[in-house]
């Protein structure tokens, strides 16, 4: 079992707070859902814990088994099992999906034991198939020209080759119709087990009808402010962001709120 | 000149077996050498470089070893020089009873004497152009004459690889004459490389004369060595309907000039230009790639882009010229350049000269780094920074091999590349 702990994390981007102090733990075999308010700095803690250069820790740690990840640059943090499935991956041109995927794996292998290529595309074939992508995707070049929904399926294609030990998901369902929705939830829900932990980042509760979390957390401020089960979710969707933060008494604007 | 010059000519000439009329030219041009002025090239400062040829001529031997000969891939169609020696000369006896000619310098002066007179130095490059290409024609010690005859279609590729042997500390001055005539094919695949370490002075003129309706497609990978200064100048000469495919592979490790110039003589004339240029540490590589348009309805295409490591520089000049009278001419270019360190030095400057109306002319230039967007996306998939910047180089430089016209040479320009990136993160 592994365990990632991010402890008291208050981040920066351009001298502006945006965490301000998240405390979260998960453990292998657990799917988290952080639930937030647009601008409430869900995407600042997936990228912080990935390790994007462009934000700055001021305070607090991140913990992979009790081993601080922050000295660590982002593709030492990938092959020691975190993996992030961005909102709006990079589009890389020249570079098959192909050879990426399996120069991912090989980078996790010892470099005189790369995988054989013909167990490889044995295995993206049979993934691609069962997220029900065309066998040319594999071929084309990274992400370039593909739609949302394709570019979406294609980081879960990336997760399910990967196998990391931690995957956050960073609004993979923005802008996904509900079939290409479906079939996100069912690579997810394909990896649960003992190996593997999610910490899905939403802004709707929909998703979590199709990848029933064990735990959610709600973010607003920069802070976690609720920590629940499942119910938790659907009590939002029916009371909305604004009606937890009454409830719970903060001082918090909501961007999105109408004023 | 001096009397001491003009016996080392001939002591050189007795020993290297060189007719007497070809001495005479030395003579003339190592005396005009003098008066002439240093080419100009924008943004490419290399007058303080070592690239004149200021070494005696003398003649010399080198042998090529099992080690350094395995760089080379065997093929049927090949001539491998090492220095001033011929290793390797092969043709197929298909091409021999075609008329195909594949000699070294030496068997071009005495064998083949009319035909390389009649183009050596006097269609596409000049001996008076400048004080390089008259030291050149002063100088030269190898080199080597293609001829492919009328209305021949070559399908195998002919394969050259050019050797300096910097393992002596003597200039390196090299010509090539590859002719074909009209409507004639031909692929030819060359190959500069350099062994020893010696500090050394390169000049190497590759002529190409394309006559009416033939189709040359050159292919060129360079690695001259790290202590090797070069001038190095191609040049096409395309008659009427002629065509070159120019794919140029600048993979050099040591300072260099490259003068690549397309003359488009003959109407419908066509030449496409394909540079690709990686530059490490902390070396200078000033390119600067024209296609001058004198025929009606030519066509002048320049594409060239790179990637500049540690502390080096890149200098790309594209010229389009377009000469009066050269009605319905095409000349378009594209330089790019992409720096990935913040030592790095870069320039892409476009240059289009247009003294005619009825033409289409176009270009576009960028200086620019690496996209940090990229380089994260590749990293957070666990792929070490070094691969996760090849990846991204290679992308960016994918327009320009996925327009080089034939696949093995592809493949060959992207292994080189890669080893020169390997090399070259290595350093920094």
């Amino acid at each position: 079992m592994s365990t990632l702990e991010i402890k008291d994390l208050h981040v920066t981007i351009e001298g502006k707070e945006i965490l301000k102090g998240v405390n979260l733990t998960m453990k292998t075999g657990e799917i988290h859902a952080i639930m937030g308010p647009n601008g409430t700095g869900k995407s600042t803690l997936s990228e912080s814990i990935m390790g994007n250069p462009a934000y700055k820790i001021t305070q607090g740690d991140v913990l992979l088994d009790g081993e601080s990840l922050l000295d660590k640059p982002v593709d030492e943090r990938a092959r020691l099992g975190l993996f992030l499935a961005m909102q709006y991956p990079a589009e890389i041109p020249g570079v098959t999906n192909a050879e990426f995927i399996r120069g991912a794996i090989n980078a996790r292998r010892p470099k005189e034991d790369p995988i054989s290529i013909r167990k490889f595309l044995k295995e993206l074939s049979k993934i691609m198939n069962f997220l029900d992508m065309t066998d040319e995707m594999a071929e084309r070049y990274l992400n370039e020209g593909f739609s949302g929904g394709e570019k979406k399926r294609n980081e879960i294609l990336q997760m399910m080759m990967i196998k990391p030990k931690f995957a956050i998901l960073d609004e993979i369902d923005s802008g996904l119709d509900i079939d290409a929705l479906k079939v996100v939830s069912k690579g997810v829900n394909e990896m649960r087990g003992s190996e593997f932990s999610a910490l899905i980042i939403t802004h709707y509760q929909r998703l979590l009808n199709y990848i029933v979390p064990d735990v959610v957390h709600v973010m607003m401020g920069g802070k976690i402010v609720k920590t629940g089960g499942p119910e938790l979710a659907k009590k939002l969707e029916d009371e909305g962001y604004a009606g937890l933060r009454d409830e719970l008494g903060l001082d918090i604007k909501l961007t999105d709120e109408n004023a | 000149m001096s009397e001491m010059t003009t016996e080392k000519f001939e002591t050189y000439a007795k020993n290297a077996g060189e007719p007497r009329w070809f001495t005479e030219k030395r003579s003339a041009a190592f005396d005009k050498a003098k008066e002439l002025p240093m080419p100009s090239f924008q943004k490419i400062k290399y007058h303080r470089w070592p690239i004149q040829l200021e070494k005696e001529l003398v003649f010399s031997k080198s042998e090529l070893d099992e080690n350094e000969k395995s760089v080379i891939d065997d093929s049927e169609n090949l001539l491998i020089e090492f220095g001033q020696s011929t290793d390797t000369i092969k043709i197929s006896e298909e091409l021999k009873e075609k008329g195909v000619i594949v000699a070294d310098l030496k068997a071009a002066l005495t064998e083949h004497r009319d035909l390389f007179e009649r183009y050596y130095m006097q269609k596409a490059v000049k001996v008076d152009e400048n004080r390089l290409t008259a030291q050149h024609a002063a100088k030269v010690t190898s080199g080597a004459l293609i001829y492919i005859p009328k209305n021949t279609i070559i399908e195998k590729p002919i394969t050259t690889y050019f050797i300096q042997d910097a393992t002596k500390a003597e200039d390196y001055v090299h010509h090539v004459l590859l002719i074909a005539d009209s409507c004639s094919e031909v692929s030819y695949l060359e190959n500069l490389l350099t062994v020893g370490n010696n500090e050394t002075t390169a000049n190497i003129i590759v002529e190409v004369i394309a006559r009416p309706g033939s189709h040359v497609k050159f292919a060129s990978f360079d690695r001259l060595g790290e202590n090797t200064t070069t001038y190095l100048n191609r040049r096409g000469y395309l008659e009427q309907d002629a065509k070159i495919d120019w794919s140029m592979g600048m993979m050099n490790d040591g300072n260099i000039v490259g003068d690549f110039d397309s003359d488009l003589i003959g109407n419908g004339s066509h030449a496409e230009v394909k540079v690709v240029a990686i530059t490490t540490g902390k070396q200078v590589q000033g390119i600067d790639t024209r296609v001058t348009n004198y025929g009606k309805h030519s066509i002048g295409h320049i594409l060239q882009h790179g990637v500049i490591l540690a502390k080096s520089s890149l200098i790309f000049n594209g010229i389009g010229h377009i000469i009066h009278g050269a009605k319905g001419a095409d000349a378009q270019q594209e330089s790019r350049v992409l720096m990935l360190s913040t030592k790095a030095r870069g320039d892409a400057n476009p240059i289009l000269l247009i003294d005619d109306n009825d033409v289409s002319a176009g270009h576009a230039a960028s200086v620019g780094r690496v996209n940090e967007e990229q380089l994260y996306y590749l990293m957070s998939r666990g792929l070490p920074k070094k691969l996760a910047e090849r990846l991204v180089i290679r992308g960016f430089l994918g327009p320009v091999l996925t327009a080089v016209p034939s696949i093995s040479v592809r493949k060959r320009l992207s292994d080189m590349i890669e080893e020169k990136l390997i090399d070259g993160q290595e350093n920094e």
